[in-house]
C-alpha cells in the first residue's frame, strides 16, 4: 500500500493489533474474500473502503488495512460462495484487488 | 496551485487551477476510454444493462491475457490460482464493473467542469477563486476514480511493490529534470496520491 506525503499523512494509528483471523473466525462458513496489497491503494482510502462497504468499525477496519499492508494479504469477509463473489466484485468496483476461493 | 480539500458540512471544498484541473481531467478521460468508453457506458436502462449482463458467453481467454498490463488491473482475476472460476467470475461481472467504472470517471470529469465525451487535453473554463466544490456523491466518485488513474499511472511507472513507491517519491524529491518523460509521469502520479488523500480525508471527517 501507499503511504501519502508526509503533509498529508494519516495520523498514527493503533499498533497493537490482534491476529484478524481471531476476530473473522466463523468455521461453518467455507468461503473467504481475500484482498492482496498493492503499491498503489492508499491507507486511508483502504479504511475507508472497509468500513463503508463492510460496515467494520474504525479500528477494526484499520486492523484489517495493516493486515493487508504488512503480510500482503487478509481475508476481509467469510461467508457462503455467492456472498464472498459479490464482496469480490464490490472490491474490484473499489479498484481493490480480492479473489475468493475455498477457506484453507 | 491546488490547496488540500476540507469538510464543509455536507460537500468536500478545495482549490484547484484550470491547468491543474485539465491535467486531472484529461487522465481520467483517458483512463475511460482505456476502459472502453462510452461502449460501455450502459443504456441508461438498469433492467436492459442487468439483462444484456446475464448470459454472457466467457470471454476469449488469448483476449484477456493479451490487454494492455493496466487494463488488467483494472479488471483484475477472482482467482490467482484457478483459472476456470476466475474466467467463469469474469464472464458474469466484467460487464457490470466496466459500466461502474465508466461512470465514476464521468461524474469525476463533470464535477471538475470536464465532459467526458470531449476528446483528452481539451480546455476547460476558469473559475473564479479556483474553487471546486463537491457533494459527497461527486467527492466519492472523485476518489475512486483517482485511484484507476492511479493504478494506470503506477503500471507506466512499473511500481510493484511498496519499495518501488518510495523510491518514486524520493527520486522525485532529488529531481533536477521534470522536463523527462517518466519524471513528469511520476510528478502526476505523486499529484494525484496528494490529491486523492485530501479528498479521502475530507470525506472521512464525519
Amino acid at each position: 500500500m501507499s503511504v501519502a506525503p508526509p503533509e498529508q499523512a494519516t495520523p498514527d494509528v493503533e499498533t497493537d493489533v490482534r491476529p484478524q483471523e481471531q476476530v473473522v473466525e466463523r468455521l461453518d462458513r467455507p468461503w473467504v474474500t481475500i484482498v492482496w496489497n498493492d503499491p498503489v491503494n492508499l491507507m486511508s482510502y483502504v479504511s475507508w473502503v472497509f468500513q463503508s462497504y463492510f460496515g467494520y468499525g474504525q479500528d477494526k477496519a484499520e486492523e484489517l488495512m495493516l493486515a493487508v499492508h504488512r503480510e500482503g494479504r487478509a481475508v476481509v469477509s467469510k461467508g457462503t460462495r455467492e456472498k464472498m463473489e459479490t464482496d469480490t466484485e464490490a472490491m474490484h468496483g473499489f479498484s481493490l484487488w480480492a479473489t475468493f476461493q475455498k477457506d484453507d | 496551485m491546488a490547496t488540500a480539500f476540507r469538510r464543509k458540512g455536507s460537500r468536500v471544498v478545495g482549490r484547484m487551477d484550470v491547468h491543474e484541473r485539465e491535467l486531472v481531467v484529461s487522465l481520467l478521460q483517458q483512463t475511460r476510454e482505456l476502459l472502453g468508453g462510452d461502449d460501455h457506458a450502459g443504456t441508461g436502462d438498469p433492467l436492459q444493462d442487468l439483462l444484456g449482463s446475464l448470459g454472457a458467453e466467457p470471454l476469449d481467454p488469448e483476449e484477456v491475457a493479451g490487454r494492455d498490463p493496466a487494463l488488467q488491473r483494472l479488471l483484475p482475476p477472482a482467482s490467482r490460482d484457478d483459472e476456470r472460476m476466475a474466467a467463469d467470475f469474469r464472464a458474469m461481472t466484467e460487464g457490470h464493473l466496466r459500466q461502474q467504472k465508466t461512470a465514476t470517471l464521468a461524474t469525476a470529469i463533470v464535477a471538475l467542469g470536464g465532459d467526458p465525451g470531449a476528446a483528452p487535453g481539451a480546455d476547460l473554463e476558469d473559475r473564479r477563486g479556483d474553487t471546486v466544490e463537491l457533494d459527497l456523491g461527486q467527492a466519492q466518485s472523485l476518489m475512486r476514480a483517482l485511484t484507476d488513474v492511479r493504478l494506470v499511472l503506477a503500471e507506466r511507472l512499473e511500481l510493484r511493490t511498496d519499495e518501488d513507491s518510495e523510491q518514486l517519491h524520493a527520486m522525485l524529491e532529488d529531481a533536477e529534470d521534470i522536463e523527462d518523460p517518466r519524471m513528469l509521469l511520476a510528478a502526476y502520479y505523486d499529484f494525484l496520491t496528494w490529491l486523492q488523500e485530501s479528498v479521502t480525508l475530507a470525506i472521512m471527517r464525519r
